[in-house]
């Protein structure tokens, strides 16, 4: 008997090792183990689907526990928005120093004439300098969203992040309103002044005039250039505008995955915007001698105007019934 | 130059008339969700002020 017991334990323990399986294989098909799988999870969802529960109070987005697109979304603004957001406007910073050492600064060629014409009155330089200071406060509080958590929070520290981060998310929201009526403005006075004609394309064909030295093509108020920033302004600035509004009022007309959209074309097109500004700035600034005048007392002298806008000078002095070699405004400059 | 501190003075005033004005209209999240079923706690405040 003892021997037969023996054949038994020994038939026994074999048929355990038969029918035994390592814990990791177990566990590969225990459903809980498979129903954890985070990944797998959010894969067999279709984009847009939610992970909802149910809740009691009345904000129904408040239900939504996952959205699988907005990992898409999150990783776009870690990953993409900053490269296009670098490469955009380091980029024109880069592009203006290389322009500013080859062709260096667009002076006068027929140098002051010590007589000036009225370019801008006060109220249009007063609307551009209401969006254009909007604009900067909302370009350098936006830019601290993107890019002030990585630039700014190592120098400045947590604290002193957070509260320059709070003012300028208040300045961001409050200041937009002001700049959205700036750009109302700017379109009603300045349309007339910026329909793109037959001038225009011979300006293009030119380049402006700007790579040579003395060849100034002939331009109304606004030459071609100009009114490319006009529209620039127009459009990049109702795009901000309408998607801003989104922003400021979630869910006005949507989803959170409509909300992501627009966050994205808003943070695009701010990125654009900004450079575009840049290279705007340039040109109004350093980058042509007599040009901030323009802006700045709103009378720029004779000879600057009778180079970049020779047309609209003849116009100016048709109006006022003064001979071609006088101005209608002509006063000492400044 | 007065133009331009007219401008700077302006959207200041404007951007605060726009700040008083909407936060007249709108209510914390503890005030807007809350009904006589579920009232919602003070969530206290983030970065942006009170939540």
């Amino acid at each position: 008997m003892p021997g037969s017991f023996s054949i038994f334990k020994l038939a026994a323990f074999a048929l355990l090792l038969l029918f035994a399986q390592p814990a990791s294989a177990q566990l590969s098909f225990k459903p809980t183990a498979e129903a954890v799988q985070e990944d797998k999870l959010l894969n067999a969802l279709k984009e847009g689907d939610k992970i909802s529960g149910r809740i009691s109070i009345p904000d129904r987005n408040a239900a939504n526990l996952i959205q699988p697109a907005g990992r898409d979304w999150r990783d776009f603004h870690r990953g993409k928005l900053p490269w296009i957001g670098g490469i955009a406007i380091l980029g024109m910073v880069a592009l203006l120093a290389v322009f500013l050492m080859v062709r260096g600064r667009i002076r006068l060629q027929r140098g002051f004439s010590g007589k000036t014409i009225l370019r801008f009155a006060s109220f249009e330089r007063f609307t551009h300098w209401l969006t254009a200071s909007c604009f900067i406060i909302l370009a350098l509080s936006g830019l601290n969203v993107s890019f002030g958590r990585t630039l700014i929070l190592p120098l400045f520290g947590a604290d002193a992040f957070a509260a320059m981060s709070a003012w300028a998310k208040l300045a961001h929201n409050y200041l937009a309103f002001p700049f959205m009526l700036g750009l109302v403005v700017m379109f009603l006075i300045w349309i007339k002044d910026n329909i793109p004609g037959k001038v225009d394309i011979e300006w293009i064909k030119q380049g402006g005039g700007i790579l040579s030295n003395g060849k100034h093509p002939p331009a109304r108020r606004f030459n071609a250039g100009q009114k490319g920033i006009f529209w620039i302004v127009i459009i990049g600035g109702a795009l901000m505008s309408v998607s801003g509004w989104f922003l400021i009022f979630p869910y006005l007309i949507g989803n959170v995955t409509e909300l992501q959209v627009w966050t994205v074309i808003h943070a695009v097109i701010a990125m654009l915007f900004i450079a575009a500004m840049l290279a705007h700035i340039y040109i109004g600034s350093i980058g042509m001698e007599g040009a901030f005048d323009a802006m700045g007392t709103g009378e720029v002298d004779v000879n600057w105007a009778k180079e970049h806008h020779s047309l609209w000078v003849e116009e100016q002095q048709k109006k006022a019934g003064a001979p071609s070699d006088r101005t209608p405004h002509a006063v000492p400059a400044e | 130059m007065k133009v331009f501190i007219t401008a700077l003075a302006f959207a200041a005033i404007a951007a605060s008339v726009v700040a008083v004005t909407l936060n007249s209209i709108q209510e914390p999240s503890s005030v807007a969700f809350t009904t006589s079923g579920a009232r919602v706690g003070d969530p206290g405040n983030n970065l942006i002020g009170p939540s």
